[in-house]
């Protein structure tokens, strides 16, 4: 099933108007029309649209090789698509004045390792006209003891975060984060949540690509779903939860256990795997067929298992 | 302009904390005109030559590395593919690059010409100081462009060891280490159609106080073009790889 553009958009306004009683239509900061982008054989994007608007907090979600991380590389510039449109501000995202008003993290953290974590957040600051001070950088991203040490000795969640401090330094208006929780501990990612949070709050604007459910749960405010280089669904979190919030039920029955809940079944030998959005009704239903079953198991569904269900309805 | 400071400390900084690779860097050339570069230096003018040749030497060995392996470096660093995210234009970074060149190709060109003012009998009267720097920075923008063209052209692994060939083997064969007529048959050959041999000619020329002449000039100009061809083809190439 998938949600039609034009339902889909419809929804986005509405959150943004609960939301923030805001004009009643924000201006679109991020926009992506029809693009297409193919690397040798592989069609990375085919087709991809979507909008940000200003001072949303949209997060992209898709299986791994569905074209998240290119679609971002096209829009901080780095590639050019082939056909389509990309915009940031309604400015190309090549040109060197609208990336003035963006902030991102390193894809991989992988730092110049003899600088110090103050050099670094230096040299970033620099490019940009109203940059936050250094030391404030450093205490909101919980770095302040690690400021003169060489990055080549730090963590690995403590490189994140000082990657994570890099998006932000600029005082940009849009900020893209690739998986930006990948690799942190939970307290380094409230830290990150409370600055995010505080970003939206002042009006900015963030696409964030990510595959743990809670984290959009915290602070996305709408979804879109990437498949295949195109864009399957998306709408509110409410509505993204409701469609991936899938229970897994594992059990060993001698008959094929069937209940109108559910929504698809996998059998392996005499073990069955149940998808359903209410496991206590199939369960219910189960007991009253007498179905004799044994083993029961019954367990959320991860995020990555949900997009094979939601990409396996889109085929 | 602000900028290309920025870059240039953070470079500059990056490099001074691994001093073995700027102790080797400047130090080798000195190395090299002791042992090798000094036995030629029989008198003042001889030693002038020597002092101008192994300066020469020094400036080749930083820009050709400089840009060389620097690039090929930075072509697979997911730091660099961050930093174009940033707002900074590719002008802004080659110009830090050609500073920060400069300045230590200077750096390492002093360190020959302290060392053969104190150890050998080579004296440069006042007034060719200045345009002895002048054309020894002014003729290594070629080999400039031949370490862009080979960071751009060759992967990291092969970068390092084609810089290396090629820096010995100009260097050796344009007359850099030994005079052009104590070389080999062979080589002395070959050796009239090296950029390397021309920069030599312009250099010496101004050391001895021969009279100007076009033809190194020339030599030079064509070397500078079909490098600069070839380092923006490479270029070229490199960015429809990675960045389409």
């Amino acid at each position: 099933m998938t949600i039609p553009m034009k339902t889909q958009q419809a929804m986005s306004s509405r959150d943004q108007e609960q939301e923030q009683s805001g004009p009643p239509r924000p201006e679109s900061v991020v926009s992506v029309q029809q693009v297409y982008k193919s690397f040798g054989t592989i069609q990375a994007l085919q087709g991809l649209s979507f909008d940000v608007a200003a001072g949303e907090l949209l997060a992209l979600l898709g299986p791994n090789g569905s074209g998240k991380t290119t679609a971002i590389s096209l829009l901080l510039g780095h590639r050019r698509p082939d056909k389509g449109i990309v915009r940031l501000l309604d400015q190309d995202p090549r040109q060197t004045a609208v990336r003035r008003l963006i902030g991102s993290t390193p894809q991989q953290t992988v730092f110049p390792s003899t600088l110090k974590v103050r050099e670094i957040l230096r040299l970033v600051q620099a490019h940009y006209p109203t940059p936050y001070a250094i030391q404030e950088m450093l205490t909101r991203f919980e770095l302040v003891d690690l400021a003169n040490r060489q990055v080549g000795g730090l963590s690995g969640g403590q490189k994140r975060k000082l990657a994570l401090a890099l998006a932000f330094i600029g005082r940009p208006r849009i900020i893209f984060l690739d998986e930006p929780t990948v690799g942190l501990d939970i307290e380094a990612r409230h830290v990150l949540w409370r600055e995010i949070r505080t970003y939206k709050a002042s009006g900015g604007t963030v696409l964030l690509t990510t595959h743990y459910l809670e984290e959009i749960e915290q602070l996305a405010s709408r979804v879109v779903i990437m498949h295949k280089g195109q864009v399957i669904g998306g709408g509110s979190v409410e509505a993204i939860k409701a469609r991936i919030g899938l229970k897994q039920l594992r059990l060993v029955a001698d008959t094929l256990p069937d209940a109108p809940e559910i929504t698809r079944i996998e059998r392996e030998g005499d073990t069955y795997t149940l998808y359903t959005t209410d496991a206590d009704a199939v369960v219910r239903s189960l007991v009253k067929q007498d179905i004799h079953f044994r083993n029961l198991e019954i367990s959320p569904l991860s995020l990555e298992k949900a997009f094979l269900q939601i990409t396996g309805e889109a085929k | 302009m602000k900028l290309v400071l920025s870059y240039l400390q953070a470079e500059t900084i990056q490099l001074l904390r691994i001093p073995y690779v700027v102790i080797m860097s400047l130090a080798s050339p000195g190395l090299f005109f002791l042992i090798l570069g000094l036995p030629n230096a029989k008198d003042a003018a001889s030693a002038n030559v020597v002092m101008a040749s192994y300066a020469m030497f020094a400036v080749l060995g930083i820009v050709i590395f400089q840009f060389g392996v620097n690039i090929a470096e930075d072509r697979v660093s997911p730091w660099e593919e961050y930093l174009r995210s940033l707002p900074v234009t590719p002008q802004t970074r080659f110009i830090s690059r050609i500073c920060m060149a400069l300045l230590f190709a200077l750096g390492a060109a002093c360190i020959i010409i302290i060392l053969g003012l104190l150890f050998s009998s080579a004296r440069f009267a006042l007034n060719l100081w200045l345009p002895f720097i002048i054309v020894l920075l002014l003729g290594g923008i070629p080999f400039a462009l031949l370490g862009i063209t080979i960071g751009y052209w060759f992967p990291l692994k092969a970068a390092l060891p084609v810089t290396n060939l090629l820096y010995f083997l100009l260097a050796y064969a344009g007359g850099l280490w030994f005079p052009p007529q104590y070389l080999p048959a062979f080589v002395a050959n070959i050796s009239s159609y090296l950029p390397t041999r021309q920069y030599g000619e312009i250099v010496w020329g101004v050391v001895q106080g021969r009279p100007w002449s076009v033809w190194p000039w020339l030599w030079l100009l064509v070397y500078t073009l079909f490098f600069g061809i070839l380092a923006i083809g490479g270029y070229r190439r490199d960015e429809g790889q990675r960045y389409r």
